[in-house]
């Protein structure tokens, strides 16, 4: 039917699907396709603050690149955060998600109160972990020195051990409640007939999730896991506002190190080669995982 | 699953207890947008005794509220350090006029991907897909000098460019899923009867698929209002949206945390009514329209 008319309009028509997807194109390649572009070649130029201009450089970025130390510290740093963070909020996301999975007491408000963490912008997010880790009067710290788990000498944010886990902490509790929500949604939509039959055939609650909900949640799971890892990956705004990388290298993350090498450090060329490595990974990553998990839009 | 009287008990106890735990850092920052910088620095920290006062609010908006807690003060109107009033109006500017832009692209856009077979229409929905994996600051490194030649830093507009662009694969995705539920049968016949495309899309699709642009367009405002990154590179004086400049509430004698906090729980009040609104299609957005509630 659609072929049909498809092929029955002229060309300017609105039976073609062009009119209506050319703005969108026009948005994509104005203000995705050029950047790329121009950062591409950027990453074979570097800025001379003597010569007030760009200068090429041929593959010398991408030399730098592979060699540099602070470079693969932040690679590292972001592999480590991207695996810890993703573990954490779907492990946690799922607990809560079986555990809010009920109609009683007022479970719908409680789900409502956990979408609010979603919306609070996450510079601000991070400006709230700032005040509650803050070595002298942060709530998180005090409660934290009195319980014997922190020394009131190791200041959470600017200790290398801790400082990751400052950060992991504020994404975690923004986006946990983000698995719980899309996880919730799941589990309510799936068909109640394979549990009815497993408690009659006497399986254990363990049993019951490992081989019935596991596998019915897979394409949920999967496309959770996807939105929210892409997003992990790319993360920005915690480390900016709460450690700016710091102490050391132990929170930099590769979009954190390739915006200071442009806007700190005026090397423009080096942090467009850096912010192109770090798309690179990523489109990889994403595309192996869309294809291994048949995730489908 | 059968459960036990006191153990469902026991499960909604635990329940409301974690939940409780989510929203503590929410009620902390509201309760120090309430305190006096007296209050916030206390040793141990104070969570639930402090004595409000309304002066961090009073100096963010530069109105005197002339209510509530503690003594009367003479509020200067757009005087001090603090006033934020421009900058909300700059976050609100942004926020609607970016909605606006990728939810009218991104309607057209998803009636086709949605209605019309083209070849390769499936490769389109993956490059869509595949804008929104780029990560922000391999955009925002180009887009500053384009800014800079084109002369859109410190504008609106140019912010109003990159959020629309930010929110264009959410926007297409999601629209393109509430068009696909709308029956094609509707279509072929209107077809069939002789009404064009473009008829059909504003007299039957679009009304059709009101509740889907309401939700789409929330998301879009939230994702605009609470974007961090492109602000922060694409301006330097002139405008600023809220999150932004709350991060630099940073003075000589430390940060001023609760003009800050003040600032920064305003700021999350509209966004908390919006996301309450949307609560049935939440997941749908959050998901780019493949996980149905």
């Amino acid at each position: 039917m659609s072929d049909v008319v498809a092929q029955r309009g002229r060309f300017w028509s609105f039976d073609r699907a062009w009119p209506w997807l050319a703005p969108m194109v026009l948005m994509l390649l104005v203000f995705t396709i050029y950047p790329l572009i121009y950062n591409v070649w950027l990453s074979f130029h570097e800025y001379v603050p003597l010569k007030r201009k760009l200068v090429n450089v041929g593959w010398d970025n991408w030399k730098t690149l592979f060699t540099d130390a602070r470079m693969w510290a932040s690679f590292g740093v972001t592999m480590l955060y991207f695996v810890i963070v993703l573990t954490i909020e779907l492990v946690l996301g799922m607990a809560l998600a079986l555990l809010l999975d009920s109609n009683t007491l007022g479970m719908g408000f409680l789900r409502g109160l956990l979408t609010l963490t979603l919306v609070v912008p996450p510079a601000i997010t991070g400006m709230m972990f700032l005040l509650m880790e803050d070595p002298s009067f942060g709530v998180i710290s005090y409660y934290l020195e009195q319980l014997g788990v922190l020394s009131a000498d190791s200041p959470i944010l600017s200790s290398s051990e801790t400082a990751l886990a400052g950060v992991i902490v504020a994404d975690v509790w923004q986006w946990t409640p983000f698995m719980v929500l899309i996880l919730l949604a799941g589990l309510r939509s799936l068909p109640s007939e394979p549990f009815e039959a497993a408690v009659l055939d006497g399986a254990s609650s363990w049993q019951i999730f490992r081989r019935i909900t596991l596998p019915l949640l897979g394409k949920v799971i999967a496309v959770a896991v996807l939105i929210r890892g892409i997003d992990i990956y790319r993360m920005f705004d915690y480390v900016f506002v709460m450690t700016s990388g710091g102490p050391g290298t132990s929170t930099y993350t590769l979009s954190l190190y390739a915006w200071q090498q442009t806007f700190s450090f005026i090397k423009w060329g080096y942090g467009a080669s850096i912010s192109l490595f770090s798309l690179f990974v990523i489109l990889v990553i994403s595309n192996l995982f869309i294809k291994i998990s048949k995730v489908r839009w | 699953m059968v459960q036990s009287k006191s153990q469902r008990i026991l499960r909604a106890l635990l329940a409301w207890f974690i939940v409780g735990l989510f929203f503590f850092p929410l009620y902390y920052w509201v309760s120090v947008a309430f305190r006096d910088a007296k209050e916030i620095f206390d040793i141990p920290p104070r969570v639930f005794n402090f004595s409000p006062t309304m002066k961090n609010f009073e100096e963010v908006f530069g109105i005197s509220f002339g209510f509530g807690f503690g003594e009367q003060r003479e509020v200067l109107p757009g005087g001090g350090n603090w006033y934020m009033m421009p900058r909300l109006v700059d976050s609100i500017i942004i926020a609607v006029g970016s909605t606006i832009l990728s939810v009218s692209i991104a309607t057209l856009a998803a009636y086709a991907l949605s209605r019309i077979n083209f070849r390769g229409r499936h490769h389109f929905v993956g490059w869509v897909l595949s804008t929104r994996m780029m990560p922000p600051v391999a955009v925002a490194i180009p887009m500053f000098f384009m800014f800079r030649d084109m002369g859109l830093m410190d504008t609106h507009i140019g912010i109003i460019l990159v959020h629309g662009l930010m929110n264009l694969p959410l926007a297409v995705l999601l629209m393109k899923s509430f068009f696909d539920d709308v029956p094609t049968a509707i279509d072929e016949s209107a077809l069939i009867d002789g009404a064009s495309r473009w008829f059909i899309f504003r007299k039957v699709i679009l009304p059709m698929a009101k509740g889907g642009i309401a939700a789409t367009a929330v998301l879009c405002f939230i994702f605009s209002w609470t974007e961090f990154l492109f602000v922060l590179t694409l301006t330097q004086t002139g405008l600023k949206t809220v999150p932004v400049v709350a991060s630099t509430f940073v003075t000589s004698t430390g940060t001023a945390w609760g003009n800050m906090a003040a600032l920064g729980a305003a700021a999350m009040i509209p966004a908390f009514i919006f996301i309450l609104l949307v609560q049935k299609q939440l997941v749908r957005g959050l998901t780019l329209g493949s996980v149905k509630q």
